[in-house]
């Protein structure tokens, strides 16, 4: 992979494959689509914390929506889909026996070949390229604790497509598990701690206010830590330069120099930057 | 393509394989193609428009879709010419001929990065490179504060930049307009007079998306450049007013994403068709585009683009 964080200036993903692939089974819940694709090309070389680039369907001119790879089983690769505006809407409804344009895996991924320990935490729909990672480290046996953050009673669906080990739940209404931000429960938690004593990586993936927190906490308890972030892409490739954050190292692409960037480089500029949520 | 229709077309002295070029900033040869140069799927390669010095370009957000378009305000961001040249060796294997697309704060910095290509290029043992046709001179980025557009909206600044550019160099010169403009013939006629071998136009309309939660504009820079469907038509009418009233060659662009667009744009007087908009949309679609073409000229028993070139324009 040529594409890494402290290689600002460094060409895209290479070698991304654009084909047609069948849908072959969906499982449609609340607010969200779990879509299993047959592409053998993807799924063989993908590594968690990348994404596709998916084509809109029935769209007469759009750009490509980025999605994370939820999970990876032989030749098939699961996407977990928040319907949020009209591209997300018409991929929630793709029903299994569909073709679909995809082009990956782009983006650089999470960097675990050191990791010997590791600790998760989402914020609702960012724990789709978690589950992945959390499924590469299983397979690795590197212990790995979980946090996932839900805002509340509406978002607790998508806990049900989830398979985490040793997963720690907060909702922020109360409903589940411990009342409170994700970062408060860290802060509340034994299995934290554990982590913490393990001198644990961390990996985050949720809105930017919470990756900027999960960085504070992180260096408060002198961890390693990771965050995928988000931007509106066009080429999804490192091309058009369209999906820069700005960073303490500057503008970095994230579809190429990221999506996974060290937690320290998100300053102050990052969540200045207009239009952010 | 054998036995097909003949796409070859001719910009000036240069000799095109097939009227399908990619739109400077839009396409990234090394980032894209990953299987090497002979994958690329277009005749000639424009790299994304470099500048004397470096540019970090605007703060982002930068890039969002729009009703069958795409808004950008990039902000020209670039390593600089001297950056640009230290990583042309990368592109040697390409077997596309490459015209580099020119940017600048000032007629003088235009100038200045083809006075130091040109000095590259003649140096002897400057190292591997690609071949390199010509230059694309970007005199319409709409997103510059200090940049471009006041050049592009300026037929007399126009005309001096092209003048003084000519003797700079014996390859293909081309100026790259502006729509933000009243009239888009005057400075497509200042260009040809100066000496300009073609004409490209055109690039992106200002334009503003708002954040529809905070009602704020949405883009880092406030103001950004719109490409894509929504604009071809418009970008059609500007090709053909100034296929009416200029003698060099044209690069139509601006929301081609079909075969037939493309035809439509040689239709109104373009000699090659440039797609930036629907390659960020499909990475296939350029590949798609130039099959497209060939399908349309064989279903219409055409042999060549010449034969087609300007039909549009004719009063019967
Ligand atoms: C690297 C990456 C991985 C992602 N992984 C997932 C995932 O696994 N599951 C999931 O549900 N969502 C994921 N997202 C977010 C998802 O891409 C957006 O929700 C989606 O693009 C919104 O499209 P829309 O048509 O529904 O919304 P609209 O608002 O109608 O989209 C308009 C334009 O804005 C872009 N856009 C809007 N919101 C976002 C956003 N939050 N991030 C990026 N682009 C946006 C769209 O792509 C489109 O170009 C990911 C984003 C990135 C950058
Ligand atoms: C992301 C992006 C970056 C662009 N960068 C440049 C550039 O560096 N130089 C330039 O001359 N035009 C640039 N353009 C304009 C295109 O080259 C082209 O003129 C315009 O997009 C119209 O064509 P289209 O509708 O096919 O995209 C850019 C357009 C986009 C979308
Ligand atoms: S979307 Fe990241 S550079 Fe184009």
């Amino acid at each position: 992979m040529s594409a890494a964080p402290d290689r600002p200036d460094g060409c895209g993903p290479t070698g991304a494959v654009v084909v047609p692939c069948p849908v072959v089974e969906v499982r449609r819940f609340a607010d969200w689509s779990l879509v299993w694709i047959e592409a053998p090309a993807v799924a063989r070389a993908a590594r968690p914390g990348q994404f596709v680039m998916l084509a809109v369907p029935g769209a007469a001119f759009a750009l490509r929506r980025p999605l994370s790879l939820h999970r990876v089983h032989g030749d098939r690769v699961a996407l977990l889909i928040e319907r949020r505006g009209e591209g997300t809407r018409r991929l929630a409804e793709l029903e299994a026996g569909a073709e679909i344009e995809l082009s990956g895996p782009l983006g650089n991924g999470f960097d675990i070949a050191t990791t010997c320990s590791a600790l998760l935490v989402a914020g609702g729909i960012g724990v789709a390229p978690l589950q992945f990672l959390a499924d590469e480290l299983r397979a690795r046996r590197i212990p790995v604790w979980t946090f996932v953050g839900l805002r509340g009673k509406r978002q607790l669906p998508l806990l049900t497509v989830l398979d985490l080990p040793r997963q720690t739940v907060a909702t922020e209404d109360g409903e589940r598990g411990i009342h409170g931000t994700v970062i408060e429960a860290l802060d509340a938690s034994p299995a934290a701690a554990e982590a913490v004593e393990k001198g644990a990586e961390v990996f985050g993936c949720g809105p930017l206010p919470m990756l900027v927190a999960l960085r504070d906490w992180a260096s408060m308890h002198h961890l390693i830590g990771y965050g995928s972030l988000e931007a509106h892409m066009a080429c999804g490739t490192g091309a058009c330069h369209g999906c820069v954050v700005a960073t303490t190292r500057g503008y970095l692409r994230v579809c190429a120099d990221g999506p996974v960037l060290p937690l320290q480089v998100i300053g102050e500029r990052t969540l200045a930057a207009r239009g952010t949520p | 393509m054998t036995g097909g229709p003949d796409l070859r077309v001719r910009l000036g002295a240069l000799e095109l394989a097939h009227p399908i070029i990619n739109a400077s900033g839009t396409y990234d040869v090394l980032a894209v193609a990953g299987h090497g140069p002979s994958t690329v799927p277009f005749s000639c390669y424009v790299p994304k428009t470099v500048t004397l010095e470096p540019r970090t370009g605007n703060p982002p957000p930068r890039i969002t879709e729009t009703p069958s378009g795409i808004i950008n305000a990039i902000g020209l961001e670039n390593p600089g010419i001297e950056a640009f040249i230290a990583d042309l060796p990368r592109l040697a294997g390409l077997r596309i001929p490459v015209i580099i697309s020119v940017g600048g704060a000032r007629p003088a910095d235009y100038l200045a990065v083809v006075r130091r290509m040109e000095e590259r290029l003649a140096a002897a043992g400057a190292g591997r490179s690609p071949a390199i046709a010509g230059y694309e001179l970007n005199v319409s980025c709409p997103n510059v504060a200090a940049g471009g557009l006041s050049i592009g909206a300026d037929p007399e600044a126009l005309r001096q930049l092209v003048s003084a550019a000519r003797p700079l160099t014996a390859r293909l010169l081309i100026a790259k307009l502006t729509p933000n403009v009243t009239d888009i013939v005057a400075p497509a006629r200042a260009a040809a007079e100066a000496g300009a071998d073609a004409i490209s136009l055109v690039n992106t309309f200002k334009a503003l998306v708002l954040d529809p939660v905070s009602l704020r504009p949405f883009l880092g820079n406030r103001t950004g450049g719109l490409c894509g469907p929504a604009i071809r038509p418009i970008a059609l009418r500007m090709v053909a007013e100034v296929a009416m009233s200029v003698d060099v060659p044209l690069i139509g662009m601006g929301g081609v994403t079909s075969g037939l667009e493309a035809l439509e744009m040689i239709a109104c007087g373009a000699t090659a068709v440039a797609v930036g908009a629907a390659t960020l949309a499909d990475p296939r679609a350029p590949a798609r585009i130039l099959e497209q073409l060939s399908a349309e000229l064989a279903a219409r028993s055409l042999a060549g683009l010449d034969d087609v070139r300007g039909t549009a324009l004719r009063d019967s």
